[in-house]
């Protein structure tokens, strides 16, 4: 088991050195630079900025110095927000985007398993029928279409809750986390039912019923473990998903979060803080890839058993 | 072995029906799936011919019209320009259409060869090739389509491309998989024994035999194409004013939500079901190329 994980976090780390290469050198690859203005910049302005900046330097010592800063946790200086560095606007940024993504991934939890599990008991009713056709609908609406609609309805219309803002008013963060989080809850829903399907149809299932145990007893503590695997598997890449789709909605209910500092970073072409926010995204996808394969491993004893023998 | 063959009765085999029309079959009686085809043909039709039958052109303005909502002028209603929103959204149809066929046909082509060329030759080939696709599948793409818009400026040409050159790892790993299995099977030892070079025996024996698990993927992959794109637009990196996809023309009816709801929802709801029919039509021919496998 330790061996795996050892083995897995070694596969992780040349990725994550390819993407910060591949980025680097993309964006020094990119036309116009940060500093390119509507107004012409005067040359000796022009040389002092990239000497500040090192960009007078050759490529690869750029690339050396970089690198060998990000591994100590040093993104450079914002180009476009001077007197910040990206590791301080990454800092600022980050614990609104995660706690938007856990209240998401939360919600889609506590509303897609339990309805997967009910699917899957009552399979072919109603019960079945009307959910999965609801998580089928969650699954094609866009974020970006969900979003403003709860928040015309809820936030407008009805004035139930705020339309924007991250902490400020009571309940703000409520519709934020049911938009990011619907169309996981609804692709949870989808695979729960699937996962419980095929284990309820086992036959230690059966043995367990003949057994004349309950229900509850069977779905809970027997076929439970096995049916939620799929599920586990699919939080590994959903929370790739969710980050990008935290760019939507933090733009949408204005949260001031990662997502956001991105797409301005993009739209201000803040080169340093493109490249620092991509490598943390990577970082933190291969993370939950890798926790989600830790987890899935942990869960199953035949997984396991098959990484022993094969030492 | 040879003694005994019994004698099979030819003419019977013939009536019974091909693969493909028993396929078909099954399809249509799928109601959702063919309402889906339906729509989706309508869709199609009405975006290639937007051109002559679009009642105004999608950037003529009436100021002193402004905001209006639906009326017997204008169907849908118009945009804060006084722009005809429907002639806006049948023009947003054909960029959002194009980008779905266009970018999932550049995925397939990479993903089918590449999946194809990795099973059939097997060995260090297939490993370093594989490897490849799983560390691509690590990498955080829509952040890296971001980043390319960015650096090379938002055109037509690069979201085709970027989008496409994303999507098509799944397709290698269904097309290897497939080749895996059929590789094994007499016709193409055969092929091999009669001297074929790799490529005939790809391009000629193992892709036609892999359609069908493409077919479904590749419809599949349309919307999840489209979607990217009205993402991309509705940060305002896609397609740039006064051209119109469904992401730009949902982004501009997000700010003006309050006053002019309709500016939000007919696009959206047009996206929606273009998404929804993709998706059963997805669905549906999963149930009818291959019955045995199951819906999730």
């Amino acid at each position: 088991m330790l061996l795996f994980i050892l083995k897995r976090v070694l596969q992780a780390i040349p990725v994550l050195l390819l993407v910060a290469t591949v980025t680097f050198f993309m964006v020094r690859a990119a036309p116009g630079g940060p500093f390119d203005k509507d107004r012409a910049i005067p040359p000796e302005v022009m040389t002092q900025l990239n000497k500040r900046y090192h960009l007078d330097d050759p490529l690869w010592k750029q690339y050396l110095d970089y690198m060998s800063n990000v591994v100590r946790g040093d993104f450079g200086p914002s180009f476009k927000y001077a007197s910040h560095t990206v590791t301080e606007l990454i800092s600022a940024g980050m614990p609104p985007t995660l706690e938007l993504s856990l209240y998401a991934i939360l919600f889609a939890l506590l509303v897609g398993l339990p309805t997967g599990i009910l699917a899957a008991i009552k399979q072919n009713t109603l019960l079945d029928y009307v959910p999965m056709s609801t998580a089928m609908i969650g699954i094609c609406l866009p974020t970006f279409v969900l979003g403003p609609i709860l928040l015309l309805v809820f936030g407008i219309w009805l004035g139930w809750l705020p339309v924007a803002g991250w902490g400020q008013s009571p309940g703000d963060k409520i519709l934020p986390s049911i938009t990011l989080g619907s169309v996981y809850a609804a692709y949870i829903a989808r695979i729960c039912r699937g996962g419980m399907l095929e284990i309820l149809s086992q036959d230690y299932i059966r043995t367990a019923r003949a057994k004349g145990l309950s229900t509850a007893r069977i779905v809970l503590v027997h076929a439970l473990r096995g049916g939620i695997t799929p599920v586990i598997s699919f939080l590994g890449p959903a929370i790739a998903g969710l980050l990008a789709g935290s760019f939507v909605v933090e733009s949408i209910f204005q949260v001031p979060g990662l997502g956001r500092f991105y797409v301005m970073a993009a739209f201000n072409r803040d080169y340093t803080m493109i490249l620092g926010c991509t490598i943390l995204f990577a970082f933190l996808i291969i993370l939950f890839n890798l926790l989600a394969d830790i987890v899935q491993v942990w869960l199953n004893p035949k997984l396991r058993q098959e990484l022993n023998a094969r030492g | 072995m040879t003694a005994n063959i019994p004698k099979v009765d030819l003419p019977l085999l013939e009536k019974g029906s091909s693969l493909s029309q028993d396929a078909i079959a099954r399809l249509r009686r799928n109601k959702v799936g063919m309402a889906s085809f339906y729509f989706l043909l309508l869709l199609i039709l009405i975006a290639a011919v937007t051109p002559w039958i679009a009642p105004y052109t999608y950037d003529a303005q009436n100021l002193a019209l402004g905001a209006a909502p639906p009326s017997a002028d204008h169907w849908l209603g118009t945009d804060t320009l006084g722009r005809d929103q429907l002639t806006r959204i049948m023009y947003g149809s054909r960029v959002s259409l194009m980008v779905g066929f266009i970018a999932t046909a550049v995925a397939l082509t990479i993903g089918v060869l590449w999946g194809a060329i990795a099973g059939f030759l097997g060995g260090r080939v297939d490993a370093v090739m594989m490897r490849i696709v799983d560390a691509l599948y690590a990498l955080p793409f829509t952040i890296f389509i971001i980043l390319l818009t960015v650096i090379f400026g938002s055109s037509m040409l690069l979201l085709f491309l970027a989008i496409g050159a994303v999507e098509w790892l799944t397709m290698a790993r269904i097309v290897r998989g497939q080749v895996l299995t059929i590789k094994r099977q007499e016709f193409v030892e055969a092929a091999i024994s009669m001297g074929l070079s790799p490529w005939r025996i790809i391009s000629r024996h193992l892709i036609p035999n892999v359609l069908g698990p493409v077919i479904v993927y590749t419809t599949l992959t349309i919307p999840s194409v489209i979607l990217l794109e009205s993402f991309l637009s509705f940060l305002g990196l896609g397609i740039q004013p006064p051209a119109s996809s469904w992401g730009s023309l949902i982004s501009g009816g997000v700010e003006t939500m309050e006053e002019y709801p309709w500016l939000l929802i007919f696009p959206g709801l047009v996206l929606t079901m273009t998404l929804f029919s993709l998706n059963f039509l997805g669905d549906g021919l999963r149930d009818a190329l291959d019955p045995r496998a199951s819906k999730d």
